[in-house]
């Protein structure tokens, strides 16, 4: 009798979970798409608008217009996504603009997660007009954010209050600036460099680092007679590729790498951006320079602190960790990002986030909104900011800033960073794509297939702009 | 025998409203959205814009990425569910006799219970890294093991086949208790070897116990998902791009829900069949 009530009890157990089993797992595809459906209409309307931005023209006099007594008591939203030591620099920041802003306005800021998550949230948000006054956005999220509809282009406030634009980072702006509009406000810029240890370099008696992949060849080859075991540790991420192709000064899709115009396709497959890029890196692979040490951004830093890499590729935001990790093990050099073609001309894209100005038809929030946005790319907070974090001052003014000078002496390798982007030119900003983070996750999957499974660099290529094509294209039709 | 007949009384069916409104929210909702969307494309706010009828299916269906997701899902079930339930059997026919410290042990192998998916895959991926991994360490190897296509899926099922223990270990051990001490004495006057003694008797002991975790464990695994969006994001190459990873990939960082949706009920109507199939299995092997 017993066994028979276990048996019973189980029995109910088991169904109920077998129908909340097959339940979440069709959830999951669900949960953000709940109470949106009748926004349907009213949200393709906003999409389709593209006159939204000369409207926002209009109201720019608007807020020149009003009086700053009426910011008193506003409240603005700041969704960002910086965790960790970041993220306390940034409450730090904005604290410090609550205590300090004479306007009387109160900034409350909200960490959303992943740069992945923040987006993510605030589609599900803007459906319901619940969103954010100010949202930080990852790099690659730019032309999403630029076709939403939703935003009031940065330009439009800078020119409200007659800021000067020329302060900020020429080669930082570029990136967000399309058609001579400032869409966003640059806030966290990083570029990507090379990591080197010099201590390895001085044993095998390499003077200069590597510029370019066939002088990293050479390089390994003393590296190696003198027993290092791993060349460079090269993790598999799409940021990388992007870099190489605006190294070599191509365009990694086209209508001006989706700056004049949506991009309809890929350019990499027909300049030869990519097939340059993929041959270089298998080479590197095949001839055991560059063992194959796993994907995403960070992949290849920790082979690097270790002392097993000699060199390694990785943001400039990295540069902090790095340096905590080997912690004076051996010295750490900085040089510029190699290029994949010896001779080639272009220069490095920046990567990182900017902050977007919501429109919310409120223009006290957008005149409070600005407030906060000039103070965050102010010298002072500039500069607190790259002491904090690594990421660069976006303004050049900060240069002047005692906290950045004593930082620059601290780390003489964040030099490096700060010569690469003045070395660069606004033409090599990099490419803007709807489906870019689709894109880059699809370059990583098939690099690691050419890595692993011997694919040539050629099918690579072909399968490559063959899926992002595809993509590209059903987004195109069902968005534009 | 008029009275004999019931009257219709609304009272019994209000009962059930709470739980009706909750399954209706939380499961039935859900479940027909997701059917409706797996019909149409969806925009990057990921509304439906174009109904395309069965297409979303016949992409599927044509796709070698969807079967490579199959395939690795029903490997990487496979792997969890052996896994799982002989780490589960084994812990809690150790502990099943009385011995000092025997708390501390119980609670060892009940623990991975205890672990969120997420920060075990976390730990795990530290150990498994290639320079500075302690599994590394202590064989004296040189494998990437979550960047090489041979180990990958290898790996992230046995971490998920040891999460998954901790909860088998706890039934296992009560259905244990549950079977009659005197059966192994008399077992022991017959003759019987230790190991007659498990096949012939705890085993058939525990059938209805095992099969209750078969079925949990099944479902379960085939739901992972924190160990593989943590170690190995899908990659490398397709290798551990499990069902449900590829479903939040399509759905929540390509916006694609149509097609997400046609994989979720693809993938429902794979555990409902498996389900039923077990469900007819159990009337043969299972002993209450």
């Amino acid at each position: 009798m017993k066994k028979r009530v276990v048996a019973s009890l189980l029995t109910v157990a088991m169904v109920t979970s077998v129908m909340t089993g097959c339940g979440s797992s069709t959830e999951t595809a669900e949960s953000t798409e709940t109470a949106e459906s009748t926004e349907t209409t009213e949200n393709t309307e906003a999409t389709a608008d593209t006159g939204a931005n000369v409207e926002s023209v209009e109201n720019a006099d608007e807020i020149t217009a009003m009086d700053e007594s009426q910011l008193n008591g506003t409240t603005i939203t700041f969704w960002h996504a910086m965790g960790g030591v970041n993220g306390e620099a940034l409450d730090y920041l904005v604290n410090k603009f609550n205590e300090e802003n004479e306007y009387g306005i109160t900034v409350v800021s909200e960490y959303q997660g992943s740069y992945d998550d923040a987006i993510n949230k605030l589609k599900s948000a803007q459906l319901g007009n619940m969103g954010a006054d100010l949202v930080q956005v990852y790099d690659i999220g730019t032309r999403f954010m630029i076709d939403s509809g939703w935003i009031v282009p940065m330009q439009d406030l800078v020119d409200a209050d007659g800021f000067d634009l020329s302060v900020i980072e020429p080669n930082i702006a570029a990136y967000y600036t399309v058609g001579d509009t400032l869409y966003s406000m640059p806030f966290n810029s990083s570029t990507p460099i090379l990591y080197y240890n010099k201590d390895m370099f001085e044993a095998a008696g390499v003077e200069a680092a590597p510029t370019s992949f066939e002088e990293i060849k050479e390089v390994g080859d003393k590296l190696q007679s003198t027993g290092v075991e791993e060349v460079i540790s090269l993790s598999i991420y799409g940021w990388f590729f992007e870099q190489f192709t605006c190294k070599q000064g191509l365009e990694y899709v086209n209508n001006g790498n989706g700056r004049d115009s949506y991009a309809t396709a890929v350019s990499f497959d027909e300049n030869g951006a990519a097939l340059n890029i993929l041959t270089a890196w298998k080479d590197l692979y095949d001839n055991g320079y560059a063992p194959n040490v796993g994907r995403g951004g960070d992949a290849g830093l920790a082979d690097f602190s270790a002392g097993k890499s000699a060199m390694t590729l990785g943001s400039t935001a990295s540069l902090k960790q790095i340096l905590q990790d080997v912690n004076g093990k051996f010295e750490v050099g900085t040089a510029y990002f190699p290029t994949v073609v010896e001779g080639s001309e272009g220069g490095v894209s920046i990567g990182g986030g900017s902050l977007w100005a919501l429109d919310n038809g409120d223009d006290v929030q957008k005149a409070a909104t600005w407030k906060f946005v000039k103070f965050l790319v102010s010298a002072e907070s500039q500069a607190y900011w790259n002491a904090q974090t690594g990421y660069f001052p976006v303004t050049t003014e900060a240069h002047t800033e005692q906290v950045f000078l004593d930082n620059i002496e601290q780390y003489p390798q964040f030099q490096t960073a700060i010569d690469q982007l003045h070395d660069s030119a606004p033409q090599y900003a990099g490419a803007l794509i709807s489906v870019f983070p689709e894109a880059r996750a699809i370059v990583e999957t098939e690099i690691e297939n050419m890595l692993n499974n011997g694919v040539s660099p050629e099918d690579t290529v072909a399968t490559l702009a063959d899926q992002i094509n595809a993509s590209i294209t059903e987004y195109n039709e069902l968005n534009y | 025998m008029k009275s004999k007949v019931k009257k219709f009384s609304v009272e019994p069916y209000t009962y059930l409203i709470p739980s009706i409104l909750i399954f209706s929210i939380f499961l039935f909702y859900p479940f027909f959205k997701t059917i409706y969307l797996s019909l149409y494309k969806t925009d990057k706010m990921g509304l439906p814009k174009k109904f395309v009828g069965l297409e979303n299916y016949i992409n599927l269906l044509t796709s070698k990425s969807f079967y490579n997701s199959l395939a690795v899902t029903l490997i990487f079930v496979a792997i969890v569910v052996v896994g799982s339930m002989v780490i589960g059997l084994a812990g809690a026919v150790l502990c099943n006799k009385a011995f000092p410290g025997i708390r501390i042990f119980s609670t060892a192998y009940a623990l991975p219970m205890a672990i969120a998916s997420s920060s075990a895959a976390m730990i795990f991926k530290i150990m498994l890294h290639p320079s500075v991994g302690i599994l590394n360490k202590i064989l004296g190897l040189n494998i990437n093991w979550v960047a090489d296509p041979k180990y990958a899926l290898v790996c992230v099922a046995l971490l998920t086949a040891w999460l998954n223990s901790g909860i088998n270990f706890l039934y296992f051990s009560a259905g244990l208790s549950n079977i009659d001490e005197t059966i192994y004495e008399r077992a022991s006057v017959d003759g019987a070897s230790e190991f007659q003694k498990f096949t012939r008797l705890t085993l058939p002991g525990l059938s209805p116990i095992i099969f209750y975790t078969l079925v949990v464990d099944i479902i379960q695994a085939f739901q992972s998902f924190g160990q593989v969006k943590i170690l190995t994001q899908g990659g490398p190459g397709e290798s551990t791009n499990l069902i449900v990873y590829s479903i939040y990939r399509d759905a929540f960082f390509n916006f694609r829900f149509g097609s997400a949706a046609a994989q979720s009920v693809v993938l429902f109507i794979i555990i409902m069949a498996l389900t039923l199939i077990m469900f007819k299995v159990e009337k043969k092997g299972v002993k209450y």
